[in-house]
C-alpha cells in the first residue's frame, strides 16, 4: 500500500538496468542454444503458436530493449542518482 | 493564400455576411482591410460572381464538400452557420447567398438529405446509412428541417460518437462529419475556428502546414472519446451488470462498419465512464471508512489515490506484456484492457460500503466473495468472445493457441479479485 508514482519509476528503473547489464555470453546464449535446434519454431508467421514462441518473444524483447535503451538509461541514471543526492 | 479558396475564407465571409443589411458589412469591411481584401476575393471568385446574379441556390439545401479538398478540416461548424440558419427561418434574402460555395469547388446535394437517422439517442448519435455514398465529407441539416437535430454521416467511426453538448440548445445542429482521421478536439466550435485560424496562419507565414498537435494525439484523443461516450441508461445497465451478471444474455459486442459501436448504443461495449467514476469514488469510499476508524488525514486521500494508479499501471503493464510474451492476436485492444481492468473498482465500492454498513467481518467477506464471483463471470463472458479464437478453428495450431489464450483468460480474470482484496484489506480493521 502506500505507492506513489515515484516508486513505480524507480522500480521500472531497476527493471531495466536489470535487463540491460544481462551478459551475454552466460545467460542469453544458453537460452538461445535451445532455440536453435529448432530454427524454424516460432519464426513463421502468427498462427505458430507454440512454447517455443513464447521463448523467441522474450528474447527479442530483451534484445531489442538492450538496443534502444543503453545510451538513454546512462542519461536516466544519473538523473535519478542526482535527483537522490539532492533530494534524498 | 493563391487562388483557390480555402474553407477559412469561406468561413469569414461567412461570418462577415452574418449582418442583415448591407451597410453593416461595409462598415465592418471598412474597418478592417484585410477581412475586406478576404471578402472581396471570395466576391471575386466567378462561381460566386455568378451565383449573385441568379438567386437559383435559394432554394437549394445543404451544400457539401467534395472529399478532394485538401485544407485539413479541423471543424465544419463556425458560429455563422448557425446564425445563418436562424436567418433562413427568418427571412429568405439575396444574403442567403453566403451559403453558396463556388462549384468548382464543392458539390451542392439535393435539397433535403435524409434526415431519419436512425435511433438518435440523445439526438447525436450517427448511425452509417448505406444510401449515403462515401464521397462526401461534410454537410448540414437543411434549413426547413426541424425535426429532432440529428448528423447525416457517411461514415460511422469512433470519432463521431461524442456529445455535442453546445448543440442540444439549438434548434438545429448543422451535422459534421469529419473523415475519420481528421476529428474535433473539442465540442466547442469557437475552439476549432481559432485552431483553424491559427494553422491557416502559420501556413502562410512559414509555407509549410504545422499540425497544431501531432498526428497521434489527434487520433488517441479521439478513441478515447469514444470510450466516454455513455449516457444515464447505460450507466444504468452496466452497473446492474457488473453486480448481476448472472442472467442469460447475449454478451457479443455489436460492431458496425467493422468499428465497435459506442457503448451508448451497446451495453456489452467497454466503456471508462464507469472505471473512472468508480476509482475516484473508491478513493472517497476509502477516506470515509479512514474517517471512521479515526485514522483520516488528508494525505491519505492521495495516497490512496497514486496507489489505485500505479497499480492500475503495474496491472496493464503485466497483461500486455504477457499478450506480447505469449503471442496472443486478439481483438482486444489496449484501450479496452484498460477498461475492462477498471471494472473491479465497483465491486471494490460495493465490498467498502457492505462494511462500512455493518462493520462485520463475515459481511466484508461475504460481499467480497460474491463481488470477486460475478466480476469473474462478468469478465470471463466478456472477454471470451474478444480473446478466444472463433470455434470456426482456421489455424492448424489452434489447440495451442486457444489453451495459452485460455490461460490468458485465466490470468486476466483471477488478477481482479486478488487486487480487490489486497486494495480493501488494509482498510478493514476488526
Amino acid at each position: 500500500m502506500g505507492f506513489s508514482l515515484y516508486s513505480l519509476i524507480e522500480a521500472a528503473l531497476l527493471c531495466v538496468n536489470a535487463v540491460a547489464i544481462l551478459n551475454e555470453q552466460r545467460f542469453l546464449s544458453k537460452i538461445n542454444v535451445d532455440n536453435q535446434n529448432y530454427p524454424g519454431a516460432g519464426a513463421y508467421g502468427n498462427d505458430h503458436q507454440n512454447a517455443g514462441g513464447a521463448k523467441q518473444q522474450l528474447l527479442t524483447l530483451i534484445r531489442s530493449v538492450r538496443t534502444v535503451m543503453r545510451v538513454p538509461l546512462i542519461a536516466f541514471n544519473i538523473i535519478t542518482i542526482l535527483f537522490l543526492i539532492l533530494f534524498g | 493564400m493563391g487562388s483557390s479558396l480555402s474553407l477559412f475564407d469561406i468561413q469569414l465571409y461567412n461570418l462577415i455576411h452574418f449582418f442583415d443589411d448591407q451597410e453593416s458589412v461595409q462598415k465592418a469591411l471598412a474597418d478592417c482591410p484585410n477581412l475586406k481584401a478576404i471578402h472581396d476575393k471570395v466576391e471575386q471568385t466567378p462561381a460566386i460572381k455568378n451565383l449573385e446574379d441568379s438567386n437559383t441556390m435559394s432554394s437549394r439545401g445543404p451544400m457539401r464538400l467534395s472529399k478532394t479538398y485538401p485544407h485539413p478540416q479541423q471543424q465544419h461548424q463556425p458560429p455563422a452557420q448557425q446564425q445563418q440558419q436562424q436567418q433562413y427561418q427568418q427571412q429568405q434574402q439575396q444574403h442567403q447567398q453566403q451559403q453558396h460555395q463556388p462549384s468548382q469547388f464543392y458539390q451542392p446535394t439535393a435539397p433535403y438529405p435524409p434526415t431519419e437517422a436512425s435511433p438518435n439517442y440523445g439526438g447525436d448519435y450517427p448511425m452509417p446509412q448505406p444510401q449515403i455514398p462515401s464521397g462526401y465529407v461534410t454537410d448540414y441539416n437543411a434549413p426547413q428541417s426541424q425535426t429532432a437535430p440529428s448528423y447525416n454521416n457517411a461514415f460511422f467511426s469512433p470519432q463521431t460518437a461524442f456529445y455535442a453538448p453546445s448543440s442540444q440548445q439549438q434548434q438545429q445542429i448543422p451535422s459534421n462529419q469529419p473523415m475519420p482521421g481528421m476529428e474535433y478536439l473539442s465540442n466547442n466550435p469557437l475552439f476549432n475556428v481559432g485552431l483553424n485560424v491559427v494553422e491557416q496562419g502559420m501556413k502562410d507565414f512559414t509555407g509549410k502546414t504545422v499540425n497544431m498537435l501531432p498526428t497521434e494525439m489527434k487520433k488517441s484523443i479521439s478513441s478515447i472519446k469514444y470510450y466516454f461516450a455513455v449516457d444515464q441508461a447505460y450507466v444504468f445497465k452496466k452497473l446492474c451488470l457488473l453486480l448481476f451478471p448472472f442472467r442469460p444474455r447475449n454478451w457479443s459486442l455489436a460492431y458496425s462498419a467493422d468499428e465497435p459501436v459506442p457503448p451508448r448504443v451497446d451495453t456489452n461495449a467497454p466503456d471508462y465512464y464507469i472505471p473512472l467514476m468508480s476509482a475516484i469514488t473508491y478513493v472517497l469510499v476509502a477516506g470515509l471508512v479512514l474517517g471512521t476508524q479515526d485514522k483520516f488525514t488528508p494525505e491519505q486521500l492521495g495516497m490512496h489515490a497514486s496507489s489505485v494508479l500505479v497499480w492500475n499501471i503495474i496491472e496493464i503493464c503485466v497483461l500486455c506484456f504477457t499478450f506480447y510474451i505469449l503471442n496472443v492476436q486478439s481483438k482486444l485492444r489496449t484501450l479496452d484492457l484498460i477498461a475492462y481492468c477498471g471494472y473491479k473498482y465497483v465491486g471494490m465500492i460495493a465490498a467498502l460500503s457492505s462494511y462500512l454498513i455493518t462493520h462485520s467481518l463475515f459481511v466484508y467477506r461475504c460481499s467480497l466473495l460474491y463481488v470477486s464471483l460475478s466480476l469473474s463471470y462478468f469478465l470471463v463472458k466478456c472477454l471470451r468472445l474478444q480473446i478466444l479464437p472463433d470455434t470456426g478453428g482456421s489455424q492448424p495450431y489452434g489447440s495451442g493457441g486457444s489453451k495459452r489464450r485460455i490461460y490468458l483468460l485465466l490470468l486476466i480474470v483471477i488478477l481482479q479479485p486478488l487486487f480487490i482484496w489486497y486494495l480493501t484489506r488494509h482498510l478493514i480493521v476488526v
